[in-house]
């Protein structure tokens, strides 16, 4: 219980003077685990914009007279190439790099997307309530009875993929779950005294919901958001394993996977190599995401 | 069981609009995407002339919701509609074949297909379920009675690393160390039960952090609410009060995890475990037939499995009230 201890107000020392979000993020970075997380994190991401650089290595450059060359502590290794080279002679830890910058890029893109969208609709649900709140509600059901593999693959298996509508598909799937949340919360706020004197001082309803409701309600709610970044950087990663993902030659985790299958049994390195990267880096952000979300349900179990 | 009868009349009619808006919405997306099918039945050296008679008596020419109520109309009384491209023996009769191999009536009903897939499909995912949940509940139990201490830790770091873990690497792996090198167990495609193993140990990595996250939160909070001092109070040994009271009331929220997310979430990743080890279920039948602009069968499984997860929502929330009856649905 030690960790409650450090992060907890101490008493006499007026607690309400930060904002939610703020105690919410303070509580989670005395964590052990949201600390781990953040070093890691902080260290893939400085290494994917210093290294290709620095080596002076390209993601999409062939050398064939480097194939196949085997990572850094086996035997046979050639500088500068840690993780060594697939079957074109192109270096893995420049183009997992260069994959993890996309995978980055599309996770945090379509969970921002799938957070705006689905608490705008929420909310909106939830303050107007009556049919708009019964048939919005009914359609997140719907969707949500969708895995969104299935959702995923017949949309792109049957479009053409580019990052544009691997980012939209991930927000059609992922919106339904952010509404329910601000829903609910909407809901739970629309009665508290605050938003009625907001009323009949004679603020309008977008003023109310934008600048009242959603300073409370959203915090939490982005905090707890950083968990599915890394669920989508997986699906991403599926789908460029399938081969309806981002297309290549842009180097994605997927394709990485995908291209090194055929040689599994000579040379390891080209799926296994990659894909702890990108595990590695999942789990530095689910080490957070993972502390946000226990600070977030403790601080407001505690103070409301 | 009045209560019963009301819940289950009112959720299956809920459930029916559901499924049927999921499979409008699918069956749209089919046909407003470019891709013409009948080329991809009939080749690419068929006159457009032909390939136009064919989709007309197909009926791929109608406006959509006329497509769609015909469809729904043949579903109701059980049929699926044939495969665009597999043949009823087995195959595919697609691609460059030209038009004397398409034989509307030779084609594989998609129920058929359906039905000789779908128990692999089970096996694989009863194990997956098993396995999961034989190493889960032990230690979710444990690093919920111990919350804080080094059990809940360790429950945490490790459902971290497995969560992060991406199915689709880690299946490579397994079959690289397992079965490549150590050749413990088979990997590729299926012959007897043991093929089921691997694939099924990658669901379960996937399951595994969800379920033990879950029973850890609900026995710790559990283990707060005055009923357990309450009942040590009056005598009742902790041993007693953690097995007959706080794991039941526990129970629930796993039960509804059980339902819709890990039903949900199994459902999504045999797709993919089921392609990257060839295994021969409904997952691997679905990805083929996205490949191969198949729709009808696209269509039935899209159907199929969010049926499923309306009905194992329902039997979980009906679990639940009986459970718990001052929960209302």
């Amino acid at each position: 219980m030690s960790q409650q201890a450090i992060v907890q107000p101490a008493p006499g020392k007026p607690a309400k003077h930060r904002s939610l979000g703020a105690n919410i993020f303070l509580q989670a970075a005395g964590a052990g685990e949201f600390r781990i997380g953040a070093v890691i994190f902080v260290g893939v991401i400085l290494l994917s914009i210093i290294a290709p650089t620095l080596l002076g290595l390209s993601a999409t450059k062939f050398n064939v007279g480097l194939k196949f060359s085997p990572p850094f502590p086996v035997e046979g290794w050639v500088w500068p190439h840690f993780f060594g080279t697939d079957q074109l002679g192109r270096d893995l830890l420049v183009r997992s790099l260069i994959g993890l910058r996309n995978a980055l890029m599309i996770g945090i893109a379509s969970v921002i997307g799938m957070f705006v969208i689905g608490s705008a609709i929420g909310m909106v649900a939830g303050y107007v309530g009556g049919w708009t709140n019964l048939i919005l509600m009914r359609i997140t059901d719907a969707q949500m009875s969708i895995p969104v593999i299935i959702l995923a693959i017949t949309i792109l298996g049957v479009t053409r993929p580019t990052p544009l509508t691997v980012i939209l598909v991930f927000i059609l799937a992922g919106w339904p779950g952010y509404a329910r949340i601000a829903r609910s919360a909407t809901m739970s706020e629309r009665r508290k005294e605050y938003v009625r004197a907001a009323k009949i001082l004679g603020a309008t309803d977008l003023r109310v919901l934008l600048v009242h409701i959603a300073p409370n309600i959203l915090p939490p709610v982005a905090f707890v958001a950083v968990l599915d970044v890394a669920r989508m950087m997986i699906f991403e990663a599926i789908l460029g394993f399938i081969g309806i993902g981002i297309q290549p030659p842009t180097p994605t985790f997927g394709t990485i996977i995908a291209d090194g299958t055929k040689y599994l049994l000579n040379a390891w390195w080209i799926t296994t190599i990659p894909g702890l990267l990108l595990a590695v880096s999942l789990c530095s952000i689910n080490l957070m995401g993972g502390a946000l979300e226990r600070s977030r349900n403790k601080i407001l179990q505690g103070v409301s | 069981m009045l209560f019963a009868i009301d819940f289950f009349t009112r959720r299956l009619a809920q459930g029916a609009i559901i499924v049927v808006a999921i499979a409008l919405l699918i069956f749209t997306l089919l046909r407003v995407v470019p891709g013409d099918p009948v080329r991809l039945m009939l080749g690419p050296m068929v006159s457009a002339t032909v390939a136009e008679e064919t989709a007309k008596e197909l009926g791929l020419r109608d406006p959509i919701i006329v497509q769609f109520g015909r469809y729904i109309g043949q579903v109701l009384q059980g049929d699926f509609g044939r495969s665009f491209v597999r043949s009823a023996q087995g195959g595919s009769t697609g691609g460059s074949r030209g038009e004397s191999t398409f034989d509307a009536s030779n084609r594989a009903p998609v129920i058929d297909l359906i039905a000789t897939t779908l128990p692999y499909s089970l096996l694989l995912a009863g194990l997956a379920f098993l396995i999961s949940l034989a190493v889960a509940l032990p230690l979710g139990i444990w690093a919920g009675l111990n919350a804080g201490k080094w059990p809940d830790r360790l429950a945490l770091y490790l459902s971290s690393i497995l969560v992060s873990l991406p199915n689709v690497w880690l299946g490579l792996v397994f079959i690289f160390l397992i079965s490549a090198k150590a050749g413990w167990l088979p990997a590729i495609g299926y012959q007897n039960w043991t093929y089921a193993i691997l694939p099924a140990l990658v669901l379960a990595v996937e399951l595994i952090p969800v379920i033990v996250r879950s029973v850890s939160v609900s026995v710790s909070s559990n283990l707060l609410e005055p009923y357990v001092s309450v009942g040590q109070i009056r005598g009742l040994t902790r041993r007693r009060m953690i097995i007959a009271h706080v794991l039941r009331n526990s129970s629930i929220p796993l039960l509804n995890l059980l339902g819709i997310q890990a039903v949900g979430l199994v459902l999504g990743a045999l797709f993919v475990v089921e392609y990257l080890f060839n295994y021969p279920g409904i997952g691997l039948l679905m990805i083929n037939a996205v490949f191969q602009r198949d729709f009808p069968i696209i269509q039935a499984i899209a159907i199929f499995s969010c049926a499923a997860l309306v009905v194992v929502n329902i039997l979980v929330d009906f679990a639940s009230t009986t459970i718990d009856r001052r929960l209302q649905y």
